[in-house]
């Protein structure tokens, strides 16, 4: 979709769409708003809806930063630790990968 | 290239295994020339890992516990399996055998736990039982193995201190194993159920325990049998070396239940004529090498009414151990100590020695209890006094520690027993020919015979004196086992779809997992039926559904039925196949622990076997990673380039394709 098409107000309503959406443990959303309004909001000569735009984007990219955090966070913790939880850390898991612990 | 692996078998106390990468080990060939050579490997080599070759007088506790703790530098070992057996002994095996799981610990007896009087296996370097961070391969010593060894010397070998140039001599060993850590977390594996591949990645070491009993047992009737007492005559079946698939056990297992079986063809006479008071239960027990699968299982069974039979019907216990004579003429008779101090259970086991040396008279052999008081070896009899003191003897060749130097090893073949034949026989011939270990383990299993007939109550001696072991039929058994089971008379005691299984090549006896049958239970329940069985006149659909006639809904309770294969009379080719009828049973020998699915048991075996994908090796020549960096280095390179001029092209594309007529005006 080309935004350059887009009224305004549609580019508006999208952006808020993507933001709320965002919400429901979706950060991907949260990410492809950051990058598709990002020049939107900070690089075009400002009008009327930009000032709203730049906050969606803004809280999106918040968003995503903490999203990103945790599941760093996480991911490194039950790499690092599966082996050693035993019988939590299989419960836990999808795949348990053969011949290493 | 005839390879054998080691495979991962793991338990919860015990874990001896190896890991190898899921895309095979790669290393550098090194042939190890003697122990101080291990620097190379371990430190001064430039082109780690390497992959050593270790001749058969190397693969020592030593130099194996060094590969171990540099294995960082070691991608796998291959040993070479010598064509002879080493004089000087060699056991993979723990000194104690079985030490945590027979009868003998700390509330029965702490002076007489952890082999604390005797250590039954003083050879034992324990090797079987480490953990090992690469594959570990034998090779039999043949051409191939020579042009292995030959392109080390053309490539890898280093002459005068100067390191050997690439392109090297390198080897590949595949053997992933999938499962990991103990039986405890393979089993929890195993039984994932929302995992997305759900993968068995280890199965139970077991298989069946093979019974007969010289008076048929209702096998719908379980638990106690009020008035019956039965004496249990028994003997192990497998054997295991550090190598999967290769287990030839003579000494440790054949003797004993080769023994066996022809003590209980030599009673099949007495016992069918006249019977006597108590009846015979014969006992092969599988598993008994990984802490006691099989009898634990039996006890396990008696004890909680799975059995036809319960520990209060057992009268004795006579078990035949390590019984090959090497020329010597003593058997000596262990019992033990500890339930002996009861005064009733004395009198019985004095019985039982006194009924085998007067079994042993006349005969050139002579039976002796040790001559200081000292535990039992490792036996299944011990687990039978794990629950009861029950009188019994266990036999064996030797006084206080193993005379076996082998045990539990690939050493332990026909050649340590000394089953010799003259040169130039053919192997029909060799079948026939009755060696001298055949005719020293047909005394033992005459004294056997008798004693076990005096132990059950029978009191004629003239049977008493017409008992006697066929040196014939033990040499036999001892070819089928022990050279090859692949011989005429072994495809005329087998059913027609087994007989396909018979192998040129000496009998397996490791025990495997619970749903491959291991061949030698399988041997031992055909020659049991047709040794202590009967022909009888049925049709081959009769028999093999297991009854005399159609209406016959009754015997296949308490007799089995087999159907086999029998011999071409002389002038035809066209086999003439019978039905056997006998009392032979398979029982499972899969240990408790597993049914109470209690995984850290420390009452019970817990042994299992992981999966494993393929096994297989490759040797090949590897060039420098100076040369594989280079040629990524020079891909990559050639690839901005191109990616480069691609985009210089089509940036100035209007000034390279124009026509160049046209004066450029137009601004963009």
């Amino acid at each position: 979709m080309n935004l350059e098409r887009l009224p305004n107000e549609e580019k508006l309503s999208l952006c808020r769409k993507y933001y709320l959406g965002g919400f429901a443990f979706l950060p991907f959303l949260w990410l492809v708003n950051v990058v598709w309004f990002f020049r939107e909001a900070f690089l075009k000569p400002s009008y009327t809806e930009q000032l709203q735009i730049k906050a969606y984007v803004k809280r999106s990219a918040l968003g995503l930063l903490l999203w990103v955090a945790v599941l760093t966070t996480w991911i490194t913790i039950y790499q690092h630790f599966r082996a050693e939880w035993g019988e939590v850390g299989d419960y836990l898991s999808f795949t348990i990968p053969l011949g290493i612990p | 290239m005839d390879l054998l692996s080691n495979k991962w078998i793991i338990n919860l106390i015990f874990c001896l295994f190896f890991t190898a990468s899921l895309s095979g080990d790669v290393g550098v060939l090194h042939v190890l020339e003697s122990e101080a050579n291990l620097d190379w490997v371990l430190q001064n080599g430039p082109n780690p890992p390497y992959m050593v070759i270790l001749d058969s007088t190397l693969f020592t506790r030593s130099v194996m516990m060094k590969l171990k703790t540099g294995s960082s530098r070691v991608a796998g070992v291959v040993v070479v399996a010598p064509s002879s057996n080493p004089a000087e002994g060699f056991s993979p095996h723990t000194t104690c055998p079985n030490e945590n799981s027979g009868v003998y610990s700390e509330s029965y007896d702490p002076a007489l736990a952890h082999c604390n009087v005797t250590k039954w296996n003083p050879l034992g370097n324990g090797l079987s039982y480490e953990e090992y961070d690469f594959p570990m391969f034998s090779l039999k010593d043949d051409n191939d193995t020579q042009a292995i060894k030959q392109c080390y010397y053309d490539h890898n070998h280093v002459v005068n201190g100067s390191s050997p140039r690439y392109p090297l001599c390198a080897m590949q060993l595949y053997s992933h194993m999938s499962a990991v850590t103990d039986t405890a977390t393979c089993m929890r594996r195993n039984g994932i159920n929302f995992s997305l591949n759900p993968e068995t990645v280890c199965d139970p070491l077991g298989d069946f325990n093979v019974l007969a009993s010289t008076r048929p047992l209702n096998y719908t009737d379980k638990g106690h049998k009020t008035g019956e007492s039965v004496v249990i005559a028994a003997a192990r079946l497998d054997s295991r070396s550090f190598f999967f698939d290769i287990a030839p056990g003579a000494e440790s297992a054949a003797s004993g239940f080769v023994t066996l079986l022809a003590a209980a063809h030599a009673l099949r006479n007495a016992t069918q004529d006249a019977q006597p008071n108590r009846t015979i239960l014969y006992a092969f027990f599988q598993g008994e090498t990984f802490d006691y699968i099989g009898s634990s299982r039996l006890v396990y069974d008696m004890d909680n009414k799975q059995f036809p039979l319960d520990l209060d019907n057992v009268h004795s216990v006579v078990e035949i151990g390590q019984v090959g004579l090497h020329g010597e003429s003593k058997l000596w008779v262990h019992t033990d100590p500890v339930s002996r101090r009861n005064s009733s259970v004395n009198e019985e086991v004095e019985k039982l020695i006194r009924n085998l040396n007067s079994s042993a008279l006349n005969l050139s052999l002579s039976l002796q209890e040790p001559s200081f008081s000292q535990p039992l070896p490792p036996s299944s009899f011990q687990r039978f006094l794990r629950a009861r003191p029950i009188p019994g003897v266990v036999i064996q060749n030797h006084n206080s520690s193993f005379t076996n130097r082998y045990y539990e090893s690939m050493y332990d073949n026909a050649e340590y027993l000394n089953m010799s034949y003259p040169p130039n026989l053919t192997p029909e011939e060799q079948l026939e020919y009755v060696t001298d270990a055949a005719k020293a383990l047909t005394e033992v299993a005459t004294i056997v015979a008798r004693a076990l007939y005096t132990q059950a109550g029978g009191s004629d001696p003239i049977q008493l004196k017409n008992i006697n072991a066929d040196s014939q039929m033990v040499t036999q058994m001892l070819y089928g086992f022990l050279v090859k089971s692949n011989n005429s008379w072994f495809q005329q005691m087998v059913p027609s779809d087994f007989a396909i299984h018979l192998r040129d090549r000496p009998t397996n006896f490791y025990v495997g997992v619970t749903q491959q049958h291991s061949e030698p239970t399988l041997l031992v329940q055909y020659l049991l039926a047709n040794l202590t069985g009967t022909t009888v006149n049925i049709t081959q659909d009769n028999c093999q559904n297991q009854r005399e006639d159609e209406d016959d809904k009754e015997s296949k309770h308490i007799y089995s039925y087999m159907w086999v294969q029998g011999a071409a009379p002389p002038n035809s080719t066209e086999r003439v196949a019978f039905c056997v009828r006998s009392t032979v049973r398979l029982s499972k020998a899969l240990s408790p622990a597993f049914d109470l699915e209690e995984y850290t048991s420390k009452d019970y075996s817990t042994w299992t076997e992981s999966r494993w994908k393929s096994i297989k090796g490759r040797i090949f020549l590897v060039a420098s990673h100076e040369l594989e960096m280079l040629t990524l280095g020079v891909g990559v390179a050639v690839l901005i380039a191109s990616l480069m001029l691609t985009y210089i092209i089509s940036s100035k594309a209007d000034i390279l394709f124009s026509s160049g007529r046209e004066p450029t005006a137009a601004t963009y």
